[in-house]
Order: structure tokens, then sequence, then C-alpha cells
């Protein structure tokens, strides 16, 4: 990566298999210091066996895992300086709160003051002050992730694990503790990796993602890359809505202007570059065409570059936006119009046109 | 890329231990329990194997070839398999009448039927016969007051005894099927315009069924193992539990002791694989969702009245076995002479025997319930190959006739390495291993409520493999741990038919004393020793079923 300091932790060429069934496949990463890096794909694809691994509850079949300098690979969990919040939260339900928190620094033989003053401070930062003394049974869902991080929390770790974490709460308290994690994780500063299988909590929570399908790296990026420059159809598709338009690059920077041609079945569109990926003339591709970057006209607008037409087939007013569903050759695109009540609004049967920005991004057709 | 990365080459002897040691340490204790499986359960098998087919000359296949020739031993097979049969069948109806009338009933009938259906759970199976000879025998009050002649040594005798001692099994296997079957189902059939006795016939015995067959199975199992019944009324009639122990006390024919061993094993062996391994999961799940609650309705009369023919006898016979059993405690002889006497509860001999039946079942609880923890434990977490064959072993305790596991013993303790024979350890092991089995079920299931994710937070937090299975794995399995002490406690209480091979003259168990005074025709000093036994077993199936309440594990209902 660009990043000329040691990272926190590096993953070299990680293969793991169970029996026959390859689960990952040469995964290589690394993440830095005081990062929150999330794991994120589709059920199945590696990424709880990923972190499971980097805890040590899972052996690896081959590669590296260097922490810190030091490959931890055949480590046993408890000698590993990484800790990890369970899905399950896995609190010790013949513990208090108290002792949950205090188990690992138990272990570490601290004197018992000590161990109290470190408790309490962690209470406090995952706002629990107060309820020590009581049993694990006794507190809420929400609580007992807070009571699973400060636990995890005391040792400080220097990589914290968390898997799926928000994914026992309702959907109310998810946000809240998806804005509270990522707000203790920066303010102590630790390095943190974030399991979840939701591409919103991923993008929303993160500095940096990794999305993985089939045991296989997709990308690496922050989520506006991800978003914004997919490196791939999966990629593409994983976070929001995308329409697809098939195209041909026509002409590669020999115009004045610095435009790239891409010829579609409906039109030319020109583009202000492509990527920093190396196309070349002739090869085909896909524009990646998110619902709100594109502008419906009327029919009777004066041209504008990168102008197509369509007829609309459908639309569904929701308050802050209109949903088009607009027919374009034997395609159909679906169109955000936000601010509906300053905009023309078009009803199902017009014929419109369109407009796609130059800054659309184009994508590989194969690979 | 970190230029100098530490790798497992630069780390010290010491650490590489600790990593292996961490990383290995619940195989190790595998192992180590292997090794106790090996020898205190599968050893003594092995070696009734052996000696059914090892006779002075080497291997011969004679000892068998005698079996099948001569008609006392063949016959004493065959008498076994038709006990297990009447028994089974008679029990399967009976067992569903209480079971549809404790389910389906009149409310206000519904726990006093309970209460006798269960009632046989907190004495020992050959209470019965006790209660039989007390009753029906040749001074027996029944035959004396209605002057009759019924013989109780009789297969009739063994049959009714039987019937009564496992009515319990048969009873709460089917309760709970019926349970479980979900209202619905019978009131959308009444809705269509069923009558009670389409709706039994068409619904709720096909769903039963199955439920229905493997508490058949388990009670043909117990039958045929059963010792005490057949030993003291079977008479003159062969039956295999009570011929193997003659054929060892009475000819020393260890030979022939094997083969009967075996011949009784076989059939129990093919029903526990059945029963585990075919049957599993078998039944129909009814309940999905939300169960809503009823309203009882009303039993068709010609339904009631006739199971009601059938309950209500069989619950005041249990209830008169009863009786007569604490009356026999505190009256010279029943029926006979009823002057009240506290002689038979005062016998010095007895409250010996009672005592040490309390210290082995002490001893064979706390061993039984040690390893049966562990073993849950190595079972359902261990990595390794054999985890299957290793519970099986465990499990089999159960299955297998408590004659064959008392033969092996005697036969596999008897000398070195492991001379055992004649000491208190070959009774504690023998009953801890015997009943092993309900420990290791309750650990298994405790085990299977706690997430795997709480011992790996353990160790993520730095605890070692011994850290965390004193600190966060016991304290959790504590309940299993307890419910699998009391329950080897009492059935160590109760058994009869293993230890009866074991014990050492001069050394008295209580359910060998009741068993000898019995034989003996002392029915008073036996009365008096069941009821203190009882005493002592009420309180540990009121302890286990509040354990139930609180944590619920049932071990009882698991049975």
């Amino acid at each position: 990566m660009g990043n000329k300091e040691t990272p926190m932790l590096e993953l070299v060429d990680v293969h793991k298999s169970f029996g026959d069934v390859k689960v990952l496949k040469g995964i290589s990463a690394s993440i830095s210091k005081g990062e929150l890096l999330t794991f994120v794909g589709p059920s199945g694809c590696g990424k709880t066996t990923l972190l499971r691994i980097i805890g040590g509850f899972t052996p690896i079949t081959s590669g590296k895992i260097i922490l810190d300098g030091e490959d931890i690979a055949d480590l046993p969990p408890n000698m590993r300086d990484t800790k990890m919040v369970f899905q399950s939260y896995a609190l010790f339900p013949h513990m208090n709160v108290r002792k949950n928190i205090g188990f690992g620094l138990k272990l570490q033989k601290l004197p018992q003051k000590k161990i109290d003053e470190r408790v309490d401070e962690l209470l406090a930062l995952v706002h629990l002050d107060g309820l020590g003394d009581r049993t694990i049974e006794r507190i809420s869902g929400g609580q007992q992730q807070r009571v699973a991080l400060a636990r995890s929390l005391a040792l400080e770790p220097k990589v914290l694990l968390l898997d799926e974490p928000l994914s026992n709460l309702d959907a109310n308290l998810r946000v809240v503790m998806r804005d509270e994690i990522r707000n203790i994780q920066e303010r102590i500063g630790i390095t943190t990796i974030f399991v979840t299988h939701d591409q919103y909590e991923a993008m929303s929570i993160s500095d940096r993602l990794l999305v993985l399908n089939d045991g296989v790296i997709q990308q690496i990026g922050t989520p506006s890359d991800i978003y914004e420059t997919p490196d791939n159809r999966f990629i593409a598709e994983f976070v929001g809505y995308v329409n697809f338009l098939e195209g041909k690059i026509e002409s590669f920077d020999q115009d004045s202007s610095g435009l790239f041609l891409v010829s579609t079945e409906y039109g030319d569109i020109s583009l202000n570059k492509i990527n920093e990926r190396n196309f070349d003339k002739g090869d085909e591709v896909f524009l990646v065409i998110r619902p709100e970057t594109v502008t419906l006209f009327p029919l009777d607008a004066q041209d504008l570059p990168n102008m197509l037409t369509g007829k609309i087939l459908h639309s569904m007013y929701s308050g802050n936006l209109v949903k088009y569903t607009i027919k374009c050759g034997d395609r159909e695109l679906l169109i955000d119009q936000y601010n509906p009540k300053d905009s023309i609004r078009f009803k199902r049967g017009d014929t419109i046109k369109f407009t796609v920005p130059r800054t659309v991004h184009a994508i590989p057709k194969k690979g | 890329m970190a230029e100098a990365v530490i790798g497992n080459a630069q780390r010290s002897l010491w650490y590489k231990i600790r990593i292996f040691v961490n990383s290995y340490f619940i195989n190790i204790f595998a192992g180590g329990l292997f090794a106790l499986l090996a020898i205190f359960l599968a050893f003594p098998l092995v070696m009734v194997f052996i000696k059914s087919l090892w006779g002075d000359d080497g291997f011969t296949l004679s000892f068998y070839q005698e079996f099948f020739f001569y008609n006392f031993y063949y016959w004493s097979f065959l008498n076994t398999m038709i006990l297990g049969l009447s028994v089974m069948s008679i029990l399967v109806v009976v067992g569903f009448c209480f079971a549809y009338m404790t389910t389906k009933g009149p409310h206000w009938l519904r726990t006093p039927l309970k209460i006798c259906a269960l009632m046989p759970l907190c004495a020992p199976p050959y209470i019965f016969s006790i209660s039989l000879i007390t009753l029906l025998g040749r001074n027996g009050m029944i035959n004396n007051f209605f002057n009759l002649d019924f013989n109780v040594y009789s297969w009739t005798g063994v049959i009714v005894a039987q019937c009564l001692a496992f009515l319990p099994l048969s009873y709460m296997m089917i309760e709970n099927v019926l349970n479980s079957q979900n209202p619905s189902l019978e009131e959308s059939a009444a809705d269509m315009g069923a009558s009670e006795f389409t709706i039994m016939r068409a619904i709720t015995i096909p769903l039963a069924a199955p439920g229905v067959l493997k508490a058949a199975l388990l009670v043909f199992v117990m039958t045929i193992a059963e010792f005490g019944n057949p030993a003291i009324l079977g008479g003159r009639i062969p039956f295999l539990a009570p011929d193997t122990y003659l054929m060892i006390t009475g000819e020393g024919d260890f030979n022939m002791a094997s083969v009967l061993s075996v011949v009784l094993m076989v059939p129990c062996i093919i029903i526990f694989i059945i029963h585990n391994y075919i049957l599993k999961g078998k039944g129909y799940t009814t309940i999905v969702g939300k169960p809503t609650a009823v309203d009882p309705k009303d039993m068709t009369p010609v339904i009631k009245y006739s199971l009601l023919a059938i309950v209500v006898p069989v619950a005041i016979m249990i209830l008169l076995c009863f009786a007569v059993i604490v009356l026999g405690a505190f009256v010279k002889i029943v029926g006979v002479d009823n002057t009240f006497v506290i002689d038979h509860m005062l016998n010095m001999q007895s409250n010996t025997a009672i005592y040490n039946s309390v210290k082995l079942s002490l001893m064979a609880g706390l061993f039984g319930a040690i390893v049966g923890t562990l073993l849950a434990y190595v079972i359902m977490r261990g990595k390794f190959k054999g985890r299957k064959i290793m519970e099986m072993l465990a499990l089999s305790g159960f299955a297998l006739p408590g004659t064959v596991i008392g033969v092996g013993y005697i036969m596999a303790f008897n000398s070195p390495p492991f001379l055992l024979a004649g000491t208190i350890w070959i009774l504690i092991l023998n009953c801890a291993f015997r009943f092993l089995a309900v420990g290791v079920e309750a650990g298994i299931s405790k085990l299977h409520q706690i997430s795997i994710e709480i011992e790996e937070a353990s160790a993520d937090l730095g605890a070692d493999f011994i850290t965390t299975f004193f600190k966060v794995i016991l304290p959790i399995m504590f309940s299993a741990f307890i419910a699998g002490f009391i329950y080897t406690f009492m059935t160590t209480m109760m058994s009869l038919s293993s230890v009866i091979f074991l014990v050492t003259p001069g050394f008295d168990l209580a359910a060998v004393y009741i068993y000898l005074t019995a034989q003996l025709g002392e029915l008073g000093l036996a009365s008096a020793a069941t009821v203190k036994m009882m005493l002592i077993v009420v309180v540990c199936f009121v302890s286990l079923k509040l354990l139930a309440k609180k944590t619920g594990l049932d071990v009882i209902e698991k049975k």
C-alpha cells in the first residue's frame, strides 16, 4: 500500500481449506496502526474464517500472519496479542459484569486494586458506570455488547477483532452501537478489524473495507473507493443499486479536450478519464451508472453531451426522491431524482432525455 | 514488508512446549479418559467374549454348542425373550392408557394417576417381588383372605412384577410424545367431523408411533436385563440373568456364564444401535411456532371408561404394593400376625447394609460424575478421531445388562494387572462406569446450551486450557455434574444385578441384603430395608427434580 510505516498487522498469502473446500485462496493485506478495517462480503465468503484465523481459533493452511513484526500463525489464542469480541458476546454467565471485564487482568496476576481501577475506567469508557455488580442475565443486549467490548479492551491488545458485533441487536440500537464503537475506537486509537455482512454498516464505520467473495479479495479501499470506483461488477453491485451500460472504447486520449469516447448501443458517451486502469482502444467495458448521478430532461430540452433518450415505465414517489424506471432501448434503468418538489415531474409513458455525467466509472467487461 | 519477522525458529524451547501443550491439551486429556473407558467398560466385555470362546484347551465353540444343545440353556434364552416381549406388549398398552389419561383425561385425575405411574421409580424393581409375595405368596394376604391358591412363583408373577416395575419408563416416554403433539391437529380433525375414537386411531396413535416404538424397545431391554424379579419369582423357570448368576455361584462355570452373557447382550446391543442410530431423530414434530393453550375437552364416555378399566386396577395395584412394603416393615408378618414391631427397622445387619450402600453410592456418584463431566466435555469439544466410539462406549453402560458387566468385572479384575476383586474399588468402578451414561448425557446437553465462543473468549483473554477448564467450563457445567452425581448415587443404591457378583461375604449392600432376605422369605426384614432405601431414593429424586426446575436439566425425563 501507499503507507510507508510498518503495518500493525500483515496477512501474507493466507490460505485455508476445510478438507477439500478452499475457503480462503491467498489473502494478502495489511492494516496500519489505529486503522479500522472491515471484512465484508456475503455469507460464506470466508470473512469470519479470516478473522478467526487472526484470533487463533482456526489453524491456517498456509501463509503468514505478522503481528507487529512477529509471525503469530502457529500461536494458540491465549498467546496472541489480539482480542476478540464474539458475535454471541460470549460473556461468562457465572460472573458479574466486573468479573467479566477483569477476567483477563486477573489472569495477568495484577493486584486487585489495579484491576478495580482499570475496570472502573473501562466501565466509564463504555458508559456502564454503576452496573458492575449486575449479573449478565440482568443487563440488556446492548449492555452485554458493551461489556464484551470492555472485556476485550481491558488488556490493551494490539489488534481488536469484532465478529459481527451488531448482528444480535435491533435496528435502532445497531446504529447507536455502531457509532459508539467507532467513537471509542477513534478515541483510544486501537487498530481494529470489524466483520460484517451488512454493506452499509461497513461503509459507515470503516476507514477501509476489504471486500471478500468466494475466498478471494475483490477490492480493498476506502468506502468512497468502493462505491465510486469499484474494481469489478461484484463490487459495483455490492453497495447500492447500479445500472450497467455495455460499451466499447472508441477513442483513447487523442482528443485535445482530454475526453475518452465510449460507444454504447444507445449512443456515444464521453468520459473525463477512465480510472487508473490501462484500457486499450477496442476494450469492452461496463459503465457503472449510479441512479442518483443521472439527470432527467423533458424531450424538448436542448441537446447536451452524453444525452440519451428513454421512456418512463414506472415512477414511485417517496418524499425525498422519485424513483423512475426508464426504458432505454431494450434495457431498463433505475434513476433516482432527489428533491422532487423543485424538479420537473414525469408521468408513466413520457418520453424523456437524460444525461450521464462525464465522471462515470468504467470497469472491464471481463474479469 | 517487515524486515525482521520473528518466526517459530527464533522461539525458545519452553515457549514451543507451551504452544504445544496449549494446542493439544484436550487430546492428552481425551487419551486418559479413553484408557479409563477401555479398561473399565470395554475390557470386561471383551473378557466375557473371550471366556465364551476360550476353554482349557484354547479356542473352542463347544460352549456355544452346549448352549444350543441343552434345552435348559436355550429355553433360558427363549423364556427371556418371551418375558421381554410380553412385558413390552403389555406396557405399551398400559403406558399409553396412563399417558392418554394424564394428558387428555379429566383434570382431577391427572396428577394422582401420574404419581401412581411414576411411583415405581423411587424403588428398586425387585420391590414388586416382595410385595407380590406378601400379597399373593403361599401365605399371602390376598390368597389367605379369599382362600385362593394363586402361585406367585410363576410366569404370571414375574410378568406382573416386571410390568409394575417398568411402567414408569413406558409411561414417561409415551406421555412425552403425547405432550409434544400439537393439540390443533386433533382439533382440526374434530372440526372435520371425526369422533374421539377416530382421532385417536387416525391422528394420535400414528403420530405417537415412533415414540411408542422407542419406549417399547427400552422396556424390552430393561426387562430382559432385570435380575431381581425373575430371580426371586422365577422359581424353576430358567431366565438368562439369574441363570448367569447361578452358573457362577452354583457351578463356578465361567465359560457358560459368559455364553449366557453374550446371548443376553446381543439383543441389547442390537436394540441400542436401533435406538441410537436408526430411530434417532425419528418422530414427528407437530408444534411449530407458538403453541396455543387449549381447553381440555371431555372424553367420550366409552373411551374414558375403557381406559379407566385398565388404568385404575394398575394404579391400585401399585399403591397396594407400596403400602404392603411399608406395612411389612412395621408388623410381624403382614396378613398373618399384624402386631406392630420395630425390630425389622432396627435390624443391625440391615442398617450396616444401608450404610455400606450409601458409602459405595457416594463414591461411585462422585467418581462417575467427575468422569462423566470430563467425558462429555471431551466428546463435545475435542477435535480428534474416535469421538463417536468414545461416546458410544460411554453410553453403552446403560444399555448393557448389569449381570453381563458383573460377570465381566469378576473375570477382568480378578488377577493382576488389575487385581481389584474383594475391594470396594471394584464395586465403585463398576457402578460408576455402568451409570456413566447419565452424567455424560447431562454434560453433553449442558454443553449444547453453551456457545463454544465462551471458551474461545477465555482463551482469547489469555487463559490456558487448565484455567479455562476450572474457571469457566466447570462452573458452567456444575449443574450437570450434580445431576450426574445424584443419579449415579440413586441408581447405585438400588442396583442389584451387577454388584451381586462382586460383593464379598461379610460386606453387605442394601440391594443384595434385600434380595437375600426376600429369597429366604424374611419379608419383614426385606420390606424394612426397602423402606429405608426408598426414603433415600425419594430424597435424591426430589433433589433431581428441584435441580431440573432450577436449571432445566432433567435427567429423569431423559432416561
